[in-house]
């Protein structure tokens, strides 16, 4: 597993640095780039498994290049803001990134999200088209008959919070904006109202996690979305 | 109006009058004013002697040309023009009048020494000039004219007649009853004050006078119902009855103007004073120009329209107790005119002159605050109504002058205030960051050139103080990058509906990371319970109270977080079992650059920054924040946040899928 292969694009060298020893430790393998146009040729070259994008490139715009990268490949994308507000985040996210790092973040941030990346990568290898359950933990949602278990005992959810569920689960390991998933789960005729949003969410929590100290399916992002995250073993 | 006073130089001062000639006086009057750099006033004497409406409006025409010139129009109020022009002169400190010589003539057979006459005794140090002007001779027999047909009316007359009828009447009673003649003369000098009091105009009074005398004659002095007399004596006493009768019915018309005049003069003076006390008392520009306008619609008893001008265009207020009539657009683009051009408009003026309405600009100088649409109709304003308007637009201009100037002066106040403000933060903060700077860099170097001499526990030792002071710099930059969104006294929010659950794990994520061996207990009661917030700040701020709490612990305590609802709001509690603050601490705690010493052996440079940033964050989200002591000992924290409104959400009916 730990022959992945990450592209580091940032063009801050000391954090550069930090990135790339931190990956070697962690036996992963690491090409950099320090610039947009560099990272897109490395990108169809070497043809990474996870980008680390920062957002604050001298040449082109991040978003710019995420939306390049999106046109011809699927490959995660997480991207690294030294902003606190979370536009660029959410900026990025909606153009097609699956993640982000605020600076300053710790080492084990850095290889927390690039573990969840990993799970999403196998996941989405595994899955083959028509496979019509999806196991997550005691998770299990049946898709043909539109039921879902929590350790194999049938969860009553309301029409929103399966659709909401599904949706999570089919991008599983990656973090949905609110609007991303206002748009899919209500539709563009539904005003944006992310409190209503809130809402449905921390029902759904209420009948999935029971436990506070069970597994955290969920994972909420203040200002941003939330995610679903792969739950081991 | 502004005042016109030229200490040094001279004050040039004209007449104005409905005469034709006078246009001839204003411009005169204007250039030897520009001649001599001095200051330029028309005053008009208002005699409250009806004009006819030519001569109204060519007073007007004299108003405004003065005006264009530069003037500053005043109006006075009396009877005796020169005594008038006399007080004015010596108050407003005029030197030099400049009149028409048609005012030098005398103007009826039994009127007093001239105006120029009169002005010379009054004022003695003004220089009097005096114009030649054409229009004199006729002028004089206008006023005949007019004075003949406009003062009689058909009821007058026969209100008079009657008045003679009665009064021969009762005088045939008298000589039933054997009274002298003498009691027969008074009654006609009763009668011809009842005339006088009746009628308008003198007309009726000298006709009165005259016929009571020839009834007198005719029907009670010998020979009777004849007008011849036998005695010598009567003639004379019909002349002196005669100018008896006069003379009291002139003088019972005088007191009658007067006593007008004074109702006039003090409901102007009632209106003037209440304006003053009115605006005052406003404080916005609306109110100003509402109360402008209520009082004016006392004033004229017409209907007023008031626009305030807001983002170059005007916007209708709407005025007392009136409601808003709006009117149409050809009305509203005089409007924007003469807000555009500082003239007024509409109508009795040059400029669209077929308007309903007379828009005048509030204005001081060159600014104009607001328009004030007067419904004209079918009558203009009289003189001293006119006069009355332009006194209350002027203090309502200078009265929203004030306002702004004095809002200018809060702003700026406000402005240094906050920039004090910050400056005396970077100060703050510049200082105290060095010493966590130098500790990491101090710590590195040592590492870089002694690592091979340390053992291992001291190397570990090193490393864990370079990254608690980093940690620590990424709270304070944290804490900076807020303070920079204070603006200008106030915390610019971008405020969405969040979870208190969120908000609460987020912060506890980002404590984890300050110390991995506290622990953190989380009791939410009462629900879902929803938040309108600055997400963003609001976890900052949740983040500096379990700093606190972290720090003033020992390493393994446990932390505390309690989230419910109080008294109709969101309430989230931070409790830790730490030494507490104390006593002496506690007023001064959410002040800024406050830090405590509490000797603890971990006390950790403090900015002092957190709890005061804490404070503002709540407070500009109209909640409260407030400490208060846990048993045995440590500290409770209790924010209390509004709670978030949603709108109608589907139903949570728990129907299987």
């Amino acid at each position: 597993m730990n022959k992945i292969q990450i592209l580091v694009v940032e063009d801050d060298a000391p954090i550069r640095n930090l990135i790339t020893t931190t990956l070697k430790i962690n036996e992963y393998q690491s090409i950099t780039a320090m610039s947009g146009a560099a990272a897109l040729m490395e990108i169809t070259s070497h043809n990474p498994d996870i980008v680390l994008l920062d957002l604050g490139l001298p040449d082109i715009d991040g978003i710019e290049i995420i939306k390049k990268i999106r046109e011809w490949s699927n490959l995660p994308i997480i991207v690294i803001s030294a902003r606190s507000d979370d536009r660029d985040k959410v900026e990025a996210l909606d153009a097609g990134a699956d993640d982000y790092l605020t600076k300053p973040f710790s080492v084990e941030e850095l290889l927390a999200r690039i573990r969840v990346m990993q799970r999403r990568i196998a996941l989405m290898q595994e899955s083959t088209p028509g496979n019509s359950v999806f196991t997550n933990g005691a998770l299990k949602i049946d898709y043909a008959a539109g039921t879902v278990y929590l350790q194999d005992i049938e969860v009553h959810l309301t029409p929103i919070e399966y659709k909401l569920l599904c949706l999570l689960a089919q991008n599983i390991g990656k973090v949905l904006t609110h609007t991303f998933i206002m748009q899919n789960v209500w539709g563009a005729s539904w005003e944006n109202d992310v409190a209503s949003l809130r809402v449905f969410m921390a029902t759904l929590r209420k009948k999935i996690e029971k436990s506070p100290d069970g597994p955290q399916y969920i994972q909420t992002h203040v200002g941003i979305g939330y995610r679903m995250l792969k739950i081991e073993g | 109006m502004d005042t016109n006073k030229n200490e040094i130089g001279e004050h040039i001062m004209v007449c104005l009058s409905p005469s034709p000639s006078n246009r001839n006086i204003i411009m005169i009057g204007a250039q030897m004013a520009k001649a001599f750099d001095g200051s330029f006033t028309a005053l008009y004497v208002d005699t409250n002697t009806e004009l006819s409406k030519e001569d109204n409006a060519r007073l007007k025409e004299h108003i405004k040309l003065a005006e264009s010139y530069g003037a500053v129009v005043e109006t006075t109020y009396g009877d005796d023009v020169s005594v008038q022009i006399a007080e004015y002169a010596r108050i407003a400190g005029v030197t030099k009048i400049v009149i028409g010589r048609s005012n030098v003539r005398k103007r009826h057979l039994w009127s007093k020494p001239t105006l120029v006459d009169r002005l010379l005794k009054l004022a003695l140090d003004v220089n009097i000039h005096i114009i030649p002007d054409s229009g004199a001779k006729e002028k004089y027999a206008n006023r005949i004219r007019r004075a003949i047909s406009g003062g009689v009316s058909v009821k007058d007359v026969l209100v008079t007649g009657i008045v003679l009828v009665l009064a021969t009447l009762v005088g045939f009673l008298f000589q039933e009853f054997g009274f002298i003649n003498a009691n027969i003369i008074t009654i006609y000098l009763l009668g011809m004050l009842m005339v006088s009091i009746l009628t308008k105009g003198w007309i009726c009074n000298l006709l009165g006078a005259i016929a009571s005398v020839l009834a007198f004659n005719y029907f009670f002095v010998g020979p009777k119902f004849t007008f011849m007399v036998y005695d010598k004596g009567y003639p004379v006493t019909f002349l002196i009855m005669f100018f008896t009768s006069l003379l009291t019915g002139t003088l019972m018309s005088k007191i009658k103007h007067q006593s007008k005049e004074s109702a006039k003069s003090a409901f102007r003076n009632k209106v003037l004073f209440e304006t003053n006390q009115l605006l005052q008392k406003a404080v916005t520009d609306e109110e100003i120009l509402q109360g402008t306008a209520k009082q004016l619609q006392i004033l004229l008893n017409r209907t007023i329209h008031v626009y305030i001008s807001g983002e170059n265009r005007m916007l209708p207020i709407a005025v007392g107790q009136n409601e808003y009539v709006a009117i149409d657009d050809n009305e509203a683009e005089i409007v924007q005119w003469v807000f555009t051009n500082n003239k007024r408009a509409g109508a009795t003026t040059g400029v669209f002159s077929e308007a309903e309405g007379l828009y005048l600009a509030v204005r001081t100088g060159n600014a104009v605050h607001g328009v004030v649409g007067i419904d004209i109709g079918k009558n203009p304003p009289e003189m001293f109504e006119y006069s009355m308007v332009l006194s209350v637009l002027g203090e309502c201009a200078l009265a929203m002058e004030n306002n702004r100037n004095s809002k200018e002066k809060e702003e700026i106040a406000l402005l240094a205030k906050s920039e004090q403000l910050r400056a005396d933060l970077l100060r703050s903060i510049s200082h105290d960051l060095r010493t966590p700077l130098t500790s990491i860099s101090g710590n590195a170097n040592n590492l870089l050139y002694n690592y091979s001499r340390m053992d291992e526990e001291l190397r570990e030792q090193i490393f864990k103080d370079i990254y608690d002071d980093s940690m620590w710099l990424i709270n304070v930059v944290e804490n900076l990058l807020a303070v920079t969104r204070i603006d200008n006294g106030q915390i610019r929010l971008n405020i969405s509906t969040e979870l208190v659950d969120e908000i609460i794990s987020e912060a506890i994520s980002h404590a984890k990371r300050i110390s991995n061996t506290h622990h953190f207990d989380v009791q939410t009661e009462d629900g879902i319970i929803l938040v309108d917030v600055d997400g963003r700040l609001i976890v900052q701020v949740m983040i500096n109270l379990l700093d606190n709490a972290i720090k003033y612990t020992p390493n393994d305590a446990t932390i505390c977080v309690k989230a419910g609802i109080a008294d109709d709001m969101a309430q989230i509690q931070v409790i830790d079992d730490g030494p507490g603050i104390p006593k002496e601490s506690k007023p001064y705690i959410f002040d800024m650059f406050y830090t405590v010493n509490s000797g603890v052996a971990d006390s950790r440079r403090s900015l002092g920054l957190g709890l005061s940033l804490c404070k503002s964050i709540v407070q500009a989200h109209n909640g409260t924040i407030m400490l208060e002591d846990n048993e045995p000992h440590g500290c409770i924290f209790t924010i209390r946040l509004p709670i978030g409104k949603v709108k109608d959400y589907e139903q949570n009916t728990d129907f299987g899928c």
